[in-house]
């Protein structure tokens, strides 16, 4: 099916008003609040005109610092001066948090991709893991670089990363430690963040919060 | 002795023999890796095991979690070539490939032919060189020592070949957005590579099926076990040969062509349960051998084919801004599915690379299929998944 | 020298007379005649270091991409077995070389550390490829990357390329050799060595 059949039948099962298409550029994709996305998940999964019975791909981004008409706005990542120290600076992430969902079917041959947004105060989505169980390990990658939690997911635990690391290293004011000539051997020294608070567990329930925390 | 675990045993039939009553037992807890000669990097598996039945695998990564994700939102589409090649370190053109066919996708300019008879040239003889390393750490794994001295024989030719077409040994970097670095040289490559494409195919590629394929021992080791059905290799997004060993037809280079590759005859092997069951290990095995012999058929087609024009394309400006946009791109690795979801704000460097590597996705179902094989049993099927960690920590 | 003495020393085999042709063992005889034995334990010392080098046990600890060259190394075209170090073991118990080939991460580092306390002394560590040697190209934004093995463990000998190919490993192989051996830059025979091979009744 194309993209914008999927898009109809969608949205006569879920209602008007949920999705909201973008169909310009490379490829088009599909906005959704994330209180919709366990429903819409299992539609796409179940419904038999779709099929969607491999998830390609789970991503976390960190939309922070991307500007919407797309010129030129660099990165704030953290680097090295001339004279080789660490740049550290105190900006706080404003933007939001998001998951893009790639879906392929091999019955049918037909892609789709989903994104939904959280705001960064409230970093928390229905978990796909149940629906296709490859999507585990990308959510807790996802949980790990970029820190969104995933309710309902089998076992959220850090995935790349050392269970004691402070800090979601995708993020993108994530702030690179101020020395590299200590060895981690306690598995502390490198992820201690001194700037950097723990992140406190969201809320329960409060999916669609009112922001960033700023 | 808690009932449950009993169950287990008795449901593999390795109850009886050594059924005590009254004899307390628990779960034993091993732990493999990450230096373990079998796990094929730095991967540890937490094993529960009964007896010598495993009850429960954890897979743990990141042991080489290298951080190549934020890299790339610090350096510009063409330095980060660099990093693509440490991915699949056997297979780096294809990762190459992978990385560059993204890129351009969301530039939306079109190669010149030479540049795209180039890189699939150069990314099947890394597909072959990495099916052949495949081979024999999969035979080193069954307790086969003499496979591992033919293949890295052949490998070593491979990667003279490339050597001379990239300047590189072993990692390449050879392809960037917007072309190739370096054309064919000029003292007969084509021809040697011809050569050898014709020894391995006609030759070598029998001498490992006598040596090891239909080897009576190497059967009994890997036929029926580690079996992946075809429903689980799905829902694991399961790419590559183990999805081909599964009895799936699906390449990404037929069912979702990329660069000329609809522009070559060749097929895709699958398993059909020739020794055992489909799914198995020896399956996934074979898929791999005889995908080489397609490699070749594809090698020699693009190298008759190769057309006259330049190397780089002229649309791909110097400073290059892509974007805005976003896509994922996905093409055939060595290993399975390897696709990029690169976001562009339009600036010199992505605001966002994430990397769907196929054994981050392959390796997740051991989880499921290890509990009630035996210890050795996990060793082939962690072989006959051929994993490489650079791309599943990345 | 002390007195002359007329009884030739205990362990003295007129036999092995001719072998005792040379210098150094000349020198040996006379320092056996003294008190001060000092002389025989760095000589010890040396066909030790020489059974050290000759039969090098790397522990198989392959990290990254660097892995790959060393299984290059170990196979067909290279063969280090030449040299006595192809027997990887996999235990590092039994093993007293470490080739640390790849990237070290913050993760892995305490693993790194343990496998080298394991193995027994004499033990000696061969930081391959650049990841190794510090950080490589993961030293910029490599949050997760340890810059250098050096910060884990002492490192006898370092080995540049991303990845080194299998001759520069060899290479670096018979430096460490040579490290052992007690002797810097690039290896000469010892002279009791070529007096002794001169020697040797078959080879006239």
């Amino acid at each position: 099916m194309e993209f914008a059949a999927i898009c109809t039948l969608l949205s006569t099962k879920l209602g008007d008003g949920v999705l909201e298409l973008h169909e310009e550029g490379v490829e088009p994709w599909v906005d959704m609040k994330p209180d919709q996305i366990a429903a819409a998940a299992h539609l796409l999964r179940e419904l038999p005109e779709l099929d969607f019975n491999q998830l390609m791909c789970l991503s976390g981004i960190d939309w922070d610092g991307l500007d919407e008409k797309g010129k030129g706005k660099s990165v704030a990542i953290l680097g090295y001066s001339a004279d080789g120290k660490p740049e550290t600076s105190d900006r706080v992430g404003e933007g939001d948090l998001g998951v893009a969902y790639h879906l392929y079917s091999h019955q049918h041959g037909h892609k789709f991709t989903l994104r939904v947004r959280v705001p960064r105060g409230a970093a928390t989505l229905p978990s796909v893991a149940e629906i296709w169980p490859t999507g585990a390990w990308h959510e807790r990658e996802a949980w790990d670089l970029v820190g969104i939690r995933f309710t309902g997911h089998p076992d959220l635990r850090r995935i790349l990363l050392d269970d004691s690391w402070v800090g979601h290293p995708l993020r993108k004011d994530y702030q690179m430690p101020g020395r590299w000539d200590l060895a981690p051997l306690e598995g502390k020294p490198y992820s201690v963040n001194p700037h950097q608070k723990p992140m406190e567990p969201p809320p329960a329930g409060d999916a669609d919060g009112s922001g960033g925390e700023g | 002795m808690a009932t449950d675990d009993r169950n287990l045993s008795a449901a593999t039939g390795w109850a009886e023999q050594d059924d005590v009553p009254e004899m307390p037992s628990e779960l034993l807890e091993i732990n493999m890796g990450p230096q373990h000669p079998a796990t094929h990097g730095v991967l540890r598996l937490l094993i529960e095991t009964d007896g010598e039945i495993v009850a429960k695998v954890t897979p743990h990564i990141g042991y080489l979690h290298r951080c190549a994700e934020k890299i790339a939102e610090g350096l510009n589409y063409k330095q980060w070539v660099v990093y693509t090649d440490r991915f699949d370190y056997l297979a780096p053109m294809c990762c190459n490939h992978a990385y560059v066919t993204a890129v351009e996708r969301l530039l939306g300019v079109e190669m010149p032919d030479r540049v795209e008879y180039l890189r699939v040239i150069a990314a099947e003889l890394s597909r072959i060189a990495s099916h052949l390393i495949a081979i024999a750490t999969f035979g080193l794994d069954m307790g086969a020592w003499t496979p591992l001295l033919y293949c890295f024989r052949e490998r070593e030719e491979i990667l003279n070949l490339l050597e001379r077409l990239s300047g590189g040994r072993m990692l390449y970097n050879y392809m960037i957005p917007g072309g190739v670095r370096f054309d064919v040289p000029e003292d007969g490559w084509c021809e040697d590579t011809r050569t050898f494409i014709d020894m391995l195919e006609n030759k070598k590629i029998g001498d490992y099926n006598t040596l090891l394929s239909y080897n009576k021992i190497f059967i009994e080791r890997t036929a029926d076990i580690g079996v992946i059905s075809r429903e689980d290799a799905f829902a694991y997004g399961c790419t590559g040969p183990v999805l081909r060993g599964s009895g799936v037809q699906f390449d990404c280079r037929k069912d979702d062509p990329y660069s000329v590759y609809d522009q070559f005859e060749f097929e895709i092997p699958y398993g059909t349960g020739e020794q055992g069951t489909v799914g198995d290990c020896w399956d996934r095995y074979m898929v791999r051998v005889r995908e080489v012999i397609q490699s070749c058929r594809i090698v020699r087609q693009a190298l008759e084919k190769l057309p006259p024009g330049p190397i780089m394309s002229d649309q791909v400006k110097k400073v290059m801004r892509v974007g805005p946009g976003a896509a994922y791109t996905r093409v055939e690795s060595a290993k399975g599915e390897m696709g990029h979801y690169l976001i562009a704000d339009g600036g010199q460097k992505p605001f966002r690379n994430k990397v769907r590597s196929p054994s981050f996705c392959n390796l997740q179902i051991l989880e499921k299929i290890g509990p009630g094989m035996m210890v050795s049993d996990l060793v082939a099927t962690v072989g006959s998944l051929d994993i490489v960690l650079g791309e599943i920590d990345r | 020298m002390s007195t002359e003495s007329t009884t030739p020393p205990a362990g003295y085999d007129p036999q092995r007379e001719h072998m005792l042709d040379f210098d150094v063992d000349q020198q040996l005889q006379k320092v056996i005649d003294t008190e001060d034995k000092n002389f025989i334990l760095t000589s010890l010392d040396e066909v030790f270091n020489w059974a050290r080098l000759s039969s090098l046990w790397p522990v198989t600890f392959g990290l990254a991409c660097c892995a790959i060259e060393m299984m290059a190394c170990s196979a067909t075209r290279y063969d280090i077995d030449r040299f006595g170090a192809g027997a990887f073991r996999a235990s590092p118990r039994q093993a007293d070389l470490m080739i640390v080939s790849g990237t070290v991460t913050a993760k892995m580092a305490r693993r790194l550390k343990l496998i080298y306390d394991q193995m027994p002394e004499p033990k000696w560590v061969v930081a391959m490829g650049s990841c190794a040697i510090g950080g490589g190209p993961y030293f910029k934004y490599g949050y997760h990357v340890v810059k250098g093995v050096d910060l884990l463990v002492p490192v006898d000998v370092y080995i540049p390329g991303c990845p080194p190919r299998p001759e520069v490993l060899l290479d670096g192989l018979m430096r460490l050799q040579d490290k052992i051996r007690g002797r810097k830059g690039k290896f000469r025979p010892p002279k009791w060595v070529a007096n002794y091979a001169k020697k040797i009744p078959y080879r006239k």
